[in-house]
Parts: C-alpha cells; sequence; structure tokens
C-alpha cells in the first residue's frame, strides 16, 4: 500500500507561511504555544497516523463492526486509539487548561485531524465525535455535568455522539418526534428512535454519551421546541456505579465505505427507564447543536479533503512506476514505455487533485484561523471573524466534499482497472468518500443555508466582509509580477458571484422557492470562486519564497505551487461561465416541473 | 534510579538519500531528521523503570542545534533533562570521537544506567555504546530485548538474543545497556508532555565546556576515513519459476539456484 497519505510540507506550509498560525501566540489564550510546540505536535500526529492508523485502513474496512446480541463489536484499534487519544490529550486539547484542556489551536488541531483522517478516516471519528460531543457539554452544561462527563470523555474512555437524526427526520430537524417528559427529580424521559447515529454503541469504550435532540411534552413546532439532552448509555449513580439507562441498539446499517464505524439505530425508553439530562435552557437546543454540527462541518470538508489528499499520493505514487505507452512525439516502438507520468493527460488528472486537495485544505485552515480569532478576539473583529466563518462553513464543508469525490475518481482512474480492484487503496478511497456529501447536512441544506440564510445574515454584512477579504488578495496580486492576470481573472469572477447574488437575492421576497431552486449551483460557484481566492494566497507565499531563490526541494515545491496555481485559474475557475448563466436565468424550470414529466 | 540516555538524530527511514558531490557524504538539504528508533527504545525502557523506582532520566545528545528537536521529543515522552554537545569542531567526527566526547559528559553525572540504540540507522556502525562503556570503566550489555532491575536496585538482569536462543544477562550498576528492537514499544509524546517539555532544561555544551581539544574532533581527526559511498546496486526484476506440478517447479527452483545464483 502506498506508504505516503499527506504532504508534512504542504501542512507547514500553510500553516506557517500561508496563515501565519504562530501569530496567534500573540493572544494570551495561545501565549504559551509557539513553532517548537506545533512541529512536535504535528511530529507526532504523523507518527501515529502512520503507525498506529494507517497499518489498519485495509482491515478495518474488511471486517466492518458486527452486531452481536444487542451489542456493537468493533476492530480493536479502536480502544487502543482512543486510549492514546485520550492519554495523549488528543480529545480535549482546544479546551482549557481548567477543564484539562491544552488551548491548543484550532488551526493545529485541524491539520492534526486532516493527518488522522487521510491515514484512516473510520478510525479517526471515534475520539473526534468525542471531541465535538464534550465540546457541547463544556460551553452549555452545567458544571455537575462537565464534572461527570468530561473528565471521561477527554480522556478517551467514554465515546460521545451526536444524536439528531429519526427515520422521518433527517434534513427536516422540525420533525423530530423524540420525547422528553420532565420528572419530579428534575431528569426527563427519553421515549423516541435514532437513526444513523455514528458511534452509536460499540465496545471500544467503556460508556456511551449520546448528546441528544428530543422534544419537551408540549413543546411549540418547529426548531423552537427542540431541546438538547445529554443521554448516557449507562447512567453514573451518585455513588459511581454505572446503570444502565434503557437505550437499546436495535441494529446497524451495511454501508458503502467508511466501513470501520458503526451506523446505529437506537431505541430509546422502551421499558420507561430512559434517563435525560437537560443542557442548557429548554427549546434552545438546535442552536446550542449547531455548534457542533459547525464544527463537524468543518471536520467533514477536513475528511473528503484527507481522503482525496491519500488517493493523491497513491494515485501520484503508482504514475512514476507504471510503464504504459510511449510520448506522442517519439516515433519509435522499440523504445521502452514511458511511466504515465509523462502523458499530458495523466499530467492534468493529477493536476486536478492537487488542486482540490491542497485548495480545499487551504479553505479549510482559513476556516480554522477564522475560528481562532473568534475565539480569542473582542469586539468587531471577533465579530467580523465569527461572521466570516458562519459563511464559509457550507462552502468548507461543500467544495471538498463535492470536489473531492472527483478527486478521488480521478486518482482511481490514474491506476486504470488496477484502479478498481482492491490490491489498491483507490476503490476503497473512492467508497469511504461518497458518505461527504451526505452526512452533516446534505449539500442541498448546504446551498440553502448558504443562500438563504448566510448570504443574507445581518444584512448582508457576511459577504461584504468576505469580498473584502479576497479584494485583499487581489490587491496584494495586483501588486506582485508574474499575479496580475490572476488577479484580474478573481476580480472579475468576484463581480460575477456578485452580480449573481443581487439577482438571486431580488427574487426572494417574491417567491422563495424560484429564489433557492438553484441554490446548489450557487454553492458550486461560491465554492470554485473561494478557493481560487486560497490558490491565490497561496500563489502570492509562493512567488515571495521564489524571490529568494531557494535550491532543491524548496525551488520544486514552490515552483509546484504556482503550476497548480496556474491550473485552477486556467481550468477550474473558468468553470464558473457556466454556472452564472444559468443562475442569472431564473426561468423557475425546476419550479415549475412536475412530478408526472419524471415518469417515462 | 538516575538513567542516562544517549541518542542520535539520524535521517528518516522514508527519506531518499542521495549522494553529495564529493562522493563521501550524503546531501543534507532535503532530509527530515528523527531520533534513532533505537535509542528511542532505549529512552521507552529509562522511562518504565524511573516510572517504577523513581528517579530522574537525563537525555545526551550530540550534533548541530537541530538536535535539539529530537532531545525535545525525548523531554515531551516524559525525560526531565537534557544535554546537547554541540560544537561546530565535532563536524565529521567518527565514532570514537563521539564516545569520547559524550563520556566527557556524562563522566561526572549521578547515574545507575545508560541506555542507547545499538547502533545508529544511518552509519550502521554500532560502535559509540560500547566505546562509552568501555571509557567510563562499566560494563557493557548489548542488544537488550528485555530489562530488569532487581527489588533492591543493586542488579540488572538484560535478555539478549543469540542465533534464535535468549542469553540472559545479569550485571552490577552502573552499566550501558544498548537497546534492541523488541525491548518496548516507545510511547507517543501527549499534548501536555510536549507543553512541559519546554519548560524543561536543556543545556548545551561546547568542547571546550567539557575540557575537551577540539583538534581530537571532526573530520581531520577520524581514524576511520571514508573514501567513497555509492547507492546499492539496482535491484534487478524477480524471476517467477514455470512449471505444472510442485515437484517441477521446486526441480527448476533447485537448478536455477544452482546453475544461475549459484548458492547451492
Ligand atoms: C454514515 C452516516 C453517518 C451519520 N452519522 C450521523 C450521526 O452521527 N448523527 C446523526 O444524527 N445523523 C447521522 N447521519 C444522518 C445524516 O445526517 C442524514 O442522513 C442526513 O442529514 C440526510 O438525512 P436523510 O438521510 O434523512 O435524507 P433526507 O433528508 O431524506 O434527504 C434526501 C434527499 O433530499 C434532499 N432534501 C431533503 N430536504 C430537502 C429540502 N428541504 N430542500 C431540498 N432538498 C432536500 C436532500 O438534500 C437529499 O438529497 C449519518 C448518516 C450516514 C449515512
Amino acid at each position: 500500500m502506498a506508504e505516503k497519505f499527506v504532504s508534512e510540507r504542504n501542512l507547514k506550509f500553510l500553516l506557517y507561511e500561508v496563515f501565519d498560525v504562530e501569530g496567534l501566540t500573540r493572544y494570551s489564550y495561545y501565549q504559551d504555544h509557539g513553532r517548537e510546540i506545533f512541529d512536535m505536535i504535528l511530529d507526532t500526529a504523523l507518527r501515529m497516523g502512520k503507525d498506529l492508523l494507517h497499518g489498519t485502513f485495509q482491515e478495518m474496512d474488511r471486517n466492518p463492526p458486527q452486531y452481536v446480541e444487542g451489542r456493537v463489536k468493533v476492530h480493536p484499534l479502536v480502544r487502543t486509539l482512543m486510549r492514546e487519544c485520550g492519554e495523549g490529550g488528543w480529545i480535549g486539547a482546544n479546551a482549557p487548561y481548567e477543564l484539562g484542556g491544552q488551548q491548543l489551536p484550532i488551526m493545529i488541531s485541524a491539520a492534526s485531524r486532516f493527518i488522522f483522517f487521510a491515514a484512516n478516516y473510520s478510525a479517526s471519528v471515534y475520539p473526534l465525535l468525542t471531541s465535538g460531543a464534550a465540546h457541547l457539554i463544556e460551553s452549555f452544561g452545567t458544571e455537575e455535568m462537565k464534572a461527570l462527563y468530561i473528565p471521561k470523555m477527554f480522556s478517551g474512555q467514554w465515546q460521545g455522539t451526536m444524536a439528531l437524526t429519526e427515520p422521518q427526520a433527517g434534513s427536516s430537524l422540525s420533525d423530530i418526534t423524540t420525547k422528553a417528559v420532565p420528572t419530579q427529580e428534575g431528569y426527563y424521559k427519553i421515549r423516541g428512535q435514532k437513526i444513523f447515529i455514528s458511534a452509536g454503541d460499540h465496545d471500544g469504550a467503556d460508556n456511551i454519551i449520546h448528546l441528544m435532540l428530543a422534544k419537551i411534552e408540549g413543546a411549540p413546532h418547529g426548531v423552537k421546541g427542540i431541546s438538547l439532552f445529554v443521554v448516557p448509555r449507562l447512567r453514573p449513580e451518585p455513588d459511581g456505579t454505572l446503570v444502565p439507562n434503557d437505550v437499546q441498539v436495535a441494529g446497524i446499517y451495511h454501508k458503502l465505505g467508511y466501513r470501520g464505524a458503526p451506523i446505529t439505530q437506537l431505541s430509546l425508553g422502551e421499558n420507561d427507564d430512559c434517563r435525560g439530562y437537560l443542557v442548557g435552557e429548554p427549546h434552545k437546543g438546535l442552536s446550542y447543536m449547531f455548534q457542533m454540527m459547525n464544527e463537524a462541518r468543518i471536520d467533514v470538508g477536513m475528511g473528503a479533503a484527507a481522503i482525496a489528499s491519500a488517493a493523491y499520493y497513491a494515485a501520484l505514487e503508482y504514475a512514476r512506476e507504471r510503464p504504459q505507452g510511449r510520448r506522442l512525439r517519439s516515433k519509435d516502438p522499440s523504445l521502452p514505455q514511458v511511466p504515465i507520468i509523462e502523458h499530458p493527460d495523466v499530467k492534468r488528472m493529477l493536476l486536478f487533485q492537487r488542486a482540490v486537495v491542497d485548495g480545499s485544505l487551504a479553505l479549510l485552515l482559513q476556516c480554522a484561523k477564522y475560528a481562532d480569532l473568534e475565539k480569542v478576539q473582542e469586539g468587531e473583529e471577533k465579530e467580523r471573524h465569527g461572521l466570516l466563518l458562519d459563511l464559509l462553513t457550507p462552502v468548507a464543508k461543500t467544495y471538498p466534499s463535492e470536489m473531492g469525490l472527483l478527486s478521488v475518481s480521478q486518482g482511481l482512474q490514474c491506476l486504470g482497472g488496477y484502479g478498481y480492484c482492491d490490491e489498491f487503496p483507490l476503490e476503497q478511497h473512492y467508497r469511504d468518500a461518497r458518505i461527504h456529501p451526505i452526512h452533516e447536512g446534505t449539500t442541498g441544506i448546504q446551498g440553502l443555508d448558504l443562500l438563504g440564510r448566510k448570504v443574507v445574515i445581518k444584512g448582508g454584512k457576511a459577504f461584504k466582509l468576505y469580498l473584502e477579504e479576497v479584494r485583499g488578495a487581489v490587491a496584494r496580486a495586483e501588486a506582485t509580477r508574474g499575479l496580475d492576470a490572476g488577479a484580474g481573472l478573481l476580480e472579475g469572477a468576484l463581480q460575477r458571484l456578485e452580480e449573481v447574488t443581487a439577482h438571486l437575492l431580488e427574487l426572494a421576497p417574491g417567491d422563495p422557492e424560484l429564489f433557492l431552486a438553484d441554490a446548489t449551483l450557487y454553492l458550486e460557484l461560491f465554492g470554485v470562486v473561494t478557493v481560487a481566492w486560497q490558490w491565490l494566497l497561496q500563489a502570492l507565499r509562493a512567488s515571495e519564497a521564489l524571490e529568494a531563490d531557494p535550491s532543491g526541494g524548496d525551488r520544486d515545491f514552490y515552483e509546484g505551487k504556482l503550476r497548480t496555481y496556474q491550473y485552477f485559474f486556467s481550468y477550474e475557475l473558468p468553470k464558473i461561465e457556466g454556472l452564472c448563466r444559468r443562475l442569472l436565468q431564473s426561468d423557475g424550470l425546476t419550479v415549475n416541473l412536475e412530478d408526472r414529466h419524471f415518469t417515462d | 534510579m538516575n538513567i542516562i540516555v544517549l541518542l542520535k538524530q539520524v535521517p528518516d527511514t522514508e527519506t531518499q538519500i542521495k549522494i553529495a558531490p564529493d562522493g563521501k557524504s550524503i546531501v543534507t538539504d532535503d532530509i527530515k531528521w528523527i531520533m534513532n528508533p533505537y535509542d528511542e527504545f532505549g529512552v521507552e525502557e529509562a522511562l518504565r523503570i524511573k516510572e517504577k523506582f523513581g528517579g530522574e532520566v537525563t537525555v545526551v545528545g550530540l550534533g548541530p542545534k537541530r538536535v535539539t528537536e529530537s532531545i525535545r521529543t525525548a523531554l515531551a515522552m516524559g525525560a526531565d533533562k537534557g544535554i546537547l554537545i554541540t560544537d561546530d569542531a565535532l563536524e565529521g567526527s567518527d565514532s570514537l570521537a563521539v564516545a569520547k566526547a559524550i563520556t566527557a559528559a556524562v563522566k561526572d553525572l549521578d547515574y545507575d544506567l545508560i541506555f542507547t540504540g545499538q547502533r545508529g540507522i544511518d552509519d550502521d556502525m554500532g560502535v559509540v555504546g560500547a566505546s562509552v562503556a568501555e571509557l567510563l570503566g562499566i560494563p557493557n550489555i548489548s542488544l537488550g530485548i528485555k530489562v530488569e532491575i532487581s527489588e533492591d536496585q543493586k542488579t540488572v538482569t538484560v535478555n539478549r538474543p543469540v542465533e534464535g536462543q535468549t542469553l540472559v544477562i545479569e550485571s552490577s550498576l552502573p552499566a550501558l545497556i544498548t537497546a534492541q528492537k523488541g525491548l518496548n514499544e516507545p510511547r507517543y509524546a501527549s499534548l501536555p508532555g510536549i507543553m512541559k517539555a519546554k519548560r524543561k532544561p536543556l543545556e548545551e555544551k561546547s568542547l571546550a565546556d567539557l575540557g575537551l581539544d577540539a583538534s581530537e574532533f571532526g573530520t581531520e581527526a577520524r581514524k576511520v576515513k571514508i573514501l567513497e559511498l555509492t547507492p546499492p546496486p539496482e535491484r534487478a526484476a524477480g524471476k517467477i519459476i514455470e512449471g505444472e506440478t510442485p515437484q517441477e517447479k521446486a526441480a527448476e527452483l533447485a537448478r536455477l539456484l544452482h546453475e544461475e545464483a549459484k548458492v547451492l
């Protein structure tokens, strides 16, 4: 199997050279950190990825979780990994010192996750979900809850989940029916069904802590009636013992990929003894849950980019070694065959992959930086970075998910028939990557979120800030030799985006359905423009570095960056023209189409 | 129990090694440097003994400033102190000179045990551990795959593999043990460990600080001289043995081993 799954050089380029993660140490929350620490953390993550996770990448796919007598059995690596991530401090890494965390910048934990995901996506989600669930308790739980759950979750002994989906309520969370009935004792009695709950049960942890959405009896309809509960599989009694909490595992689903992690169907309160503990105030659950969902959406983008990264390096290794055919310019059939990487079309496929992988990773680290700044800044700056993060979250979830899938497909294509066979990891990457446009809000839902909500929040303030950020890079590129053409192209693309946005927003008051009919295409357009901006930022830094006339591997690296930037601006950015044309039409084709038109 | 671990920084096994234009050294520009994996077993073993008996673990490295990174990694794993022997005059020293410098740095420390890797994965010489033991006048036990300290902390028992058997060696303390693969599974540095490592003491010592004469070190003073480096020969393509039955294939294999490979 291919050894390399991420580029350490590229990660460090983005973290240190493009996004200046060291600059965060100016803020008191991060003042104990520095380059040396970050390097050691990345180094450890790479080693864990390589030694602990990558080795079982295929094995976990071939031996998926089993449902045995009401419990889920998983690969033994899960327990080891939960322990390593717990004892190593990875699960609680971002939390403040008081809670046992390390106040690690989100940028660094995001980079570490990228490494873990690329090494073995299925395995990495167990500690990740635990981090997210614990963070929710940290943000909105009572002191008692924090003391009870967080240490066990941070240490990896207890698994955390997010339990939202129900058979009749996937995208439409306002339709959940799981009920919570208040009791005299303060807790609630939970009754209902949850499906597709990742890591909802397994024998790699000693307990499972569900962060669950339910409706308190008599709550208003819609999203305003949803509350958030902690529902443990085993509930801790005051004397410290753990007793079963009437959470039954009804089964697991058999899925296309990402097979190392189970998704479970849960039945709650069959014996009327499932206790839930309210987090925060009643009826505010969805807004709390959005903290975890937004973080998870960035992580999904990261997972998608990471799988595409592993697929890219496997394809690259193969393309360098596979002799097939001869250069079109050479006329002599007696010459040996050339490695396929010499064919322009194979180079194009590799460039496409690199453009998607590095472009997505840049966007995700940009978002992580906004999250860090929002966390440590005050006032207007805090609001600015919070709004930018909000706006870009659906983009950072979707571009890597949708394009990562195409990228892995191109990686598989580089291997020809071998790519389709399981001796090589590409077919698994292809299956594993398919989840990302679905979970944590489908692409369709992200489109609605971007156009219907994010672009218009605070009177369009987030969108205005976004334009400002991108134009900042455009201005720098205009003043940089070799990048002025790219600056012009990106400015042109921004103007098209503004034009399309203004056109669509005009439709909003009249007919919301017409306004949002092509929201997914709008998201696609937004994604391409945004990643072009990220490529321009990388090109700016690469040009600057090349001014210093570096040698050897450094020169190759920066030149490779500039070539990939050129690829993006020449091959990918022009694709927005078709999208813009369609988006400006708004003829309501899909709005007016009827069910009967599809039948035959 | 106070324990010293000697560590070397070496190129990552995945690094593509290129021979420098002088034909006698390697290009170091794009190398990723790591702690010598055998030394890492030594660090891990030292930490386990410390966890059981108490005491301090001091890691000692030698080389350019970048070696600090590997010492910090050992500190992040849980070691207490670091010493880096660094001096421009050391550049190009052979194993014996390295052993001399290390001996000067550790001889006055208070120690019960010294660990180091059985060899460095870069030069594969395997000389430093034994030389340091000799220069310090303490027992040297090589290739340890199991180390046990007696309850009274006066002796150590070490298992050493020999030709498929195990030799069990007992020694008085202090002693030097070189670590072999199989001794343990080194831990990963933890995030809290990494944060703490920054605040742990790490001393730098030059040859002058150690009271050593710079002219005895470096390329010029080498007793072992490198004349030439050549890359290993390219591996030739493999051969698939044809045949209808296992017997036929075995006969063909025997013939090839005899006539072509000339090993039988
Ligand atoms: C592997 C895996 C892991 C998961 N993990 C979890 C988990 O840990 N916790 C959890 O709670 N859930 C989890 N889920 C559930 C996941 O979040 C949902 O599957 C997802 O949100 C979609 O919901 P659905 O499956 O009900 O599809 P539906 O909502 O029925 O959607 C079907 C299609 O219709 C479209 N659609 C739906 N509504 C609209 C609309 N209003 N406008 C336009 N288009 C629309 C969607 O985009 C989609 O294409 C997981 C799912 C999978 C497959």
